[in-house]
């Protein structure tokens, strides 16, 4: 094998793009018009355009017409697409670095995939036939779509009284989000943790598993942490997962790198088998990072590529162990603490703890496509980046963790790496209390600003002052210099969540307002201060505009204020006056009648043009002086609106 | 103060200075401030360090201005402080502008004859160097139990107008921010701006305020209904912005100068002066302190100064061997070229001449000239007068009243009798003239003006009656040759820190920079 095509885009494919160089490979990228600069096209040896990242035909042509032997899906996109597996398998010379198109399809159905772990061995949910009396049902009860995947058509059903409606709504969103309306019904896990193993089988009937993950900490079936190897699991049940996973491997007949998702009951300490990923996981990087082959590391993407051009593993069971803990997070681009938003924008300013892709053996590893300047937009997925953290123990793991995602840095855009920082720096993940269920009822604390912004205060100022100046030896130089007396202070007016602050910095005397500052380092955008004595870090970007601060992972966008801002209508500005002479056409309210801000109120016609008369703010009509049809001189008072009190 | 004994050293001097403006620096009464600030205006300084740059200097105009006037009585120094108006030059959006901005805390902001005098100063020092002006409007109006000394002559209340329109019409931009009361004249100073801000609910305008309106009308109306915000601003048009508050004001005046073209004034021919590279002293201006005496007799060597005040220490000094009580050097003061003129003794006719043909040079090469004043006069005596020393003086006054360059004066030590005239007292319009706190100013000596005045008496016959005679002359010299005396009456620009001199100096260079040098001519210079 000479030649790779990397059928996706973003992070994952720049770090299948790094194996590939590695291993001396040459490397074809495809992209789509938008992302004619992306990262991965640089990267790549050839860049080839296709209509979409989903388009099997233009993609196959483009591996043929570049000369690549294989192609490698990633995550996402086609990877799990066995229409798109069974394409490469009828054309010759190019393979999928995946499993074959049967067994994707086998497994890419719940129903199927269960009959095939049953067969296996494998513990599976106990489950209820759709036919059978819902009453008899021991809920509660997750009524799921067979071809489901991402919490789409997902229902838990907890009386049977709910229960004919979501076997309806589950139906209704299989139907459209996967063109199958096949439903499964299980018994549903209240407290339950994701545990998933890693397997590689090659395609000489060798299959190794390279132990396990714990998914638990997911919000709507979207992973937010990920960590190898599981922190609460004993033993046995260990042993009962990977022997299980390497068993329906056997079963099924897989081949490549795949992973067995499976559902501990955390109050019954029973395992159970979930589902079959059959392609490289987002969360890869925590098993590359804990397990060791005769001690050393392994590349699961290098396995994929021996595996994929026909090499047998090389190495067995018992060559694999476990060395220390790792714990992953995932940076998407939301807003975890406004209703977990998706958002979209200019990463004005990018920061990661270690340079992405680099030595994977180090204790921060990053898997990034995202840099300063790109524009991320909502049409692809939302996530942006991995920081992973390796330490001896779990402990050490996640505290260089949340070490590195306070060095994480997104400015321009909010993501959600402060509230990754929040879980991971938090009592209950510290001790592995985090259900899969647990993200979706708790609510957790969106950070203080006060540190940000004391930071962005004292930013603004240096940055004004004659340290940054573009005029050296300038006699007006920005040190605040008044007629033998004390200098003056230098004021920054920002816009806060709370309303506008003014903070008063006084740069020599290393205060902000009542902090003590110590400036360790303001350089490259990084701020280390000691505020009080208290050491941060932060990312800072002042513009015109805005000063923005990334602390503890959180984005915090502080605006300057607008001397020509609209300060809004004050309250008693409800008088509603003729702007021109003219003619009042229509009056649509009555004295006493609620009315919402902007609602129209009336119309008059002035110097042949329709004016609406609209409401300045909420509140009560209190006084309507015209009647359509009645001339009105210019500054007369047409209608009287009231503010609502609570207004 | 402080009781500074016989010969308190410069640095009592320097902190008896900060003792003083700390003490005006407050403002009016802590009443009248908690009044102030209790109806959410800002105070007057306060206001200044928010219109200008963030860390922007603020280079002060006689802040110690009608310090020991106007009290009850000997001991009240701080009747009315600063008198009642803040003004100096800042930068606002990276431009030097002059801000002109009453004290409502003071005597409501009142004009005394003082604060006539320093509005009229700012204004003068805008028009010198084509300088924005923005005035910050918080004022009574006249002080009128002293009208006769504010209201009717050329330099009173009524120039302030007439400059307005004046630096209007040459280009210079007149900006208001109309933040408290703004009553009668008062009136016509944001209606003669070429643009202008009102506070809401806080600040007015009216010709006659509702009291006045009342007495020659009998109507009765609010101030807000007869000259507030609203009203100026959405019926009047006297103002063209309405701000919610001082902060509010502020912002918008800083967004009125960021739409000011870059440089203020028509285009007029001349020289222009920039600035070269900057290089600090090689000693710090700290030791000014320790290489001056205070005492004006002793004597020193001036170039000790000079090396403290310009760039890299170094000076070209012209005619070293000639004329020695003068020094004249070329040197770079915050990379601005300047020319010094430095007392260094009595001046001599071969002095005289030695600084005209200096003067000259720096007229005829476009550089700036700073005159380093210590003088006792020019020497007299039978054989200097046959000689003609006072036709080697006339050329120097001549030269210096002729100079095209902008010039800077520093008294750092006596300023007496026509020496003053020869290194550019105030009368030979510096652009700016700054005082060390050591320095002493007046016609004559004290001594020797009892002296003469016991001279010409013929009725003192012993010695106890000449001493009689002299002892109040003497005290009344001390008195006023103090410069705080001077710069209560604005004959300067401020007292200022010696270690403050370059910096000052640098800023006056760069604000004078602004405006271009025209070609030099000279009266008749006598042979």
């Amino acid at each position: 094998m000479d030649a790779l095509l990397v059928a996706n885009r973003g992070e994952i494919a720049l770090r299948v793009l790094r194996t590939a160089h590695a291993t001396g490979l040459r490397t074809v990228a495809v992209f789509t018009a938008a992302d004619r600069d992306a990262a991965h096209v640089r990267e790549a040896d050839e860049a080839l355009e296709v209509p979409g990242y989903l388009d099997v035909e233009a993609i196959v042509a483009a591996a043929r017409d570049s000369g690549a032997e294989a192609i490698h899906p990633g995550y996402g996109f086609l990877s799990e697409r066995a229409a798109f597996a069974r394409e490469i398998e009828g054309t010759d010379g190019i393979v999928l670095v995946g499993p074959g198109s049967g067994v994707m399809e086998a497994m890419g159905k719940k129903d199927a995939a269960r009959d095939i772990a049953v067969a296996a061995g494998v513990p599976v949910v106990p489950s209820y036939d759709l036919d059978a009396d819902p009453a008899g049902f021991a809920y509660p009860v997750l009524v799921k779509a067979a071809a489901g995947g991402g919490g789409k058509g997902m229902r838990i059903v907890r009386s049977s009284s709910e229960y004919d409606a979501a076997l309806a709504a589950a139906r209704r969103e299989a139907l459209s989000a996967f063109g199958d309306d096949t439903i499964l019904i299980e018994k549903y896990v209240e407290h339950g943790r994701h545990i998933e193993v890693q397997v590689l089988a090659d395609h000489h009937g060798n299959v190794v598993h390279l132990f396990e993950r714990d998914c638990s900490t997911q919000r709507r079936h979207q992973k937010v942490l990920e960590e190898a190897p599981a922190p609460t699991i004993t033993q046995a049940q260990r042993e009962l997962v990977t022997r299980s996973a390497v068993a329906l491997c056997r079963e099924v007949g897989y081949t490549n790198a795949g992973t067995v998702e499976f559902l501990l009951d955390s109050d019954s300490g029973e395992v159970y088998f979930l589902e079959m990923n059959t392609r490289l996981q987002v969360e890869h990087p925590v098993t590359e990072a804990v397990v060791r082959v005769r001690g050393e590391r392994i590349d699961l993407v290098e396995q994929q590529l021996l595996v994929a051009a026909g090499r047998p593993l090389d190495f067995t069971q018992d060559d694999v162990t476990l060395e220390g803990h790792a714990v992953e997070a995932r940076i998407y681009a939301e807003d975890s603490f406004g209703g977990f938003l998706p958002q979209a924008g200019t990463a004005e300013l990018v920061r990661w703890p270690a340079t992405p892709f680099g030595d994977p053996a180090a204790p921060v590893r990053v898997d990034a496509a995202l840099e300063s300047g790109q524009v991320v937009t909502s049409g692809f997925d939302p996530m942006l980046g991995k920081v992973i953290a390796w330490g001896a123990d779990r402990e050490e793991a996640r505290t260089t963790l949340v070490d590195a995602l306070d060095r994480t840095g997104v400015l321009g855009l909010t993501t959600n790496t402060g509230f990754v920082r929040a879980l991971a720096a938090g009592t209950e993940f510290r001790e592995a209390a985090i259900d899969t269920a647990w993200l979706d009822h708790a609510e957790v604390a969106a950070p203080d600003p006060e540190v940000a912004l004391v930071t962005a205060a004292w930013v603004d100022a240096v940055l004004h002052s004659p340290r940054f100046s573009d005029r050296p030896g300038d006699p007006f130089a920005t040190d605040g210099w008044r007629v033998a007396g004390p200098h003056a202070r230098t004021l920054v007016a920002l816009e806060t969540p709370e309303g506008r602050r003014e903070l008063r910095v006084d740069v020599p005397g290393h205060r902000v307002d009542d902090y003590f500052v110590r400036e360790h380092r303001l350089a490259d955008h990084t701020a280390v201060l000691s505020l009080d004595g208290s050491r941060e870090t932060a990312y800072v970007n002042a513009t015109a505009h805005k000063v923005e601060v990334a602390h503890r992972g959180q984005r915090h966008s502080f605006e300057r204020p607008d001397a020509f801002a609209d300060h809004g209508p004050a309250v008693g500005d409800g008088t509603l006056l003729a702007p021109m002479p003219g003619t009042v056409l229509d009056v649509h309210v009555t004295v006493g009648q609620q009315v919402d801000e902007g609602e129209t109120l009336g119309a008059m016609e002035a110097m042949k043009m329709e004016l609406a008369l609209k409401a300045p703010f909420a509140g009560t009509v209190t006084e309507v002086h015209v009647a359509a049809g009645q001339q009105v001189p210019l500054g007369a008072v047409l209608l009287v609106v009231e503010a609502d009190s609570a207004g | 103060m402080r009781d500074l004994g016989d010969a308190p050293s410069m640095r009592d001097l320097v902190a008896d200075l900060r003792e003083r403006l700390a003490v005006v620096r407050q403002g009016g009464s802590e009443a009248a401030r908690a009044k102030h600030t209790g109806r959410g205006k800002l105070l007057v300084r306060d206001r200044v360090d928010r219109l200008l740059d963030p860390g922007s200097p603020f280079l002060e105009l006689s802040p110690l201005a009608a310090y020991g006037m106007y009290g009850r009585d000997a001991d009240d120094l701080n009747a009315v402080p600063s008198a009642s108006i803040v003004t100096g030059i800042g930068r606002v959006n990276g431009r030097e502008v002059v801000v002109i901005a009453n004290d409502a805390t003071v005597k409501g902001g009142t004009y005394y004859p003082m604060t006539v005098k320093k509005h009229l100063r700012a204004q003068t020092v805008a028009a010198d160097n084509n300088l924005p002006c923005i005035a910050l409007v918080d004022s009574g109006g006249a002080f009128l139990p002293m009208q006769d000394d504010v209201f009717p002559d050329r330099e009173h209340f009524g120039r302030i107008f007439f400059n307005q329109a004046n630096l209007s019409a040459q280009g210079v931009p007149q900006i208001a921010a109309v933040m408290g009361s703004c009553t009668a004249g008062g009136a016509y100073v944001p209606a003669m701006s070429d643009e202008t801000v009102i506070v809401k609910e806080q600040g007015t305008i009216f010709l006659g305020g509702p009291p006045l309106v009342k007495a020659a009308t009998g109507e009765v109306v609010s101030a807000e209904d007869l000259g507030g915000g609203d009203v100026h601003a959405r019926k009047s048009g006297v103002v063209d912005h309405l701000a919610e508050d001082d902060a509010h004001a502020l912002a918008i005046v800083r967004s009125i100068v960021d739409t000011l073209p870059a440089t203020s004034g028509y285009p007029t021919p001349g020289r222009r002066i920039e600035p070269g590279p900057v290089e600090e002293p090689h000693e710090s201006p700290d030791s000014l302190y320790d290489v001056v005496p205070t005492d004006t007799r002793t004597p020193y060597d001036v170039r000790d100064v000079i090396r403290r005040i310009v760039d890299g220490s170094r000076m070209h000094e012209f005619k070293k061997l000639y004329g020695e009580t003068l020094v004249t050097c070329f040197a770079k003061i915050h990379g601005y070229d300047v020319g010094i003129v430095a007392n260094n003794g009595i001046l001599f006719s071969e002095s005289a001449l030695k600084g005209a043909h200096f003067i000259e040079l720096c007229n005829q090469r476009g550089i700036p000239l700073v005159f380093l004043q210590n003088i006792t006069g020019f020497m007299v005596g039978r054989e200097y007068e046959n000689r003609g020393i006072a036709r080697d003086g006339a050329k120097l006054v001549t030269a210096v009243a002729c100079s095209v360059v902008p010039k800077f004066t520093v008294v750092i030590g006596g300023s007496f009798g026509a020496g003053n005239y020869g290194m550019c007292g105030r009368a030979y319009d510096p652009r700016f003239l700054w005082m060390w706190p050591n320095a002493r100013i007046s016609v004559m000596g004290g001594e020797q003006a009892a002296s003469v005045l016991a001279t010409v008496r013929t009725d003192l016959e012993t010695d106890e009656q000449v001493e009689a005679f002299k002892a109040p002359i003497r005290d009344q010299y001390e008195t006023q040759g103090s410069p705080y005396y001077s710069t209560a009456r604005l004959w300067d620009d401020g007292v200022i820190d010696p270690a403050d001199t370059r910096r000052v100096l640098g800023m006056g260079l760069a604000v004078a920079a602004n405006a271009p040098v025209p070609d030099p001519s000279y009266g008749i210079f006598r042979m």
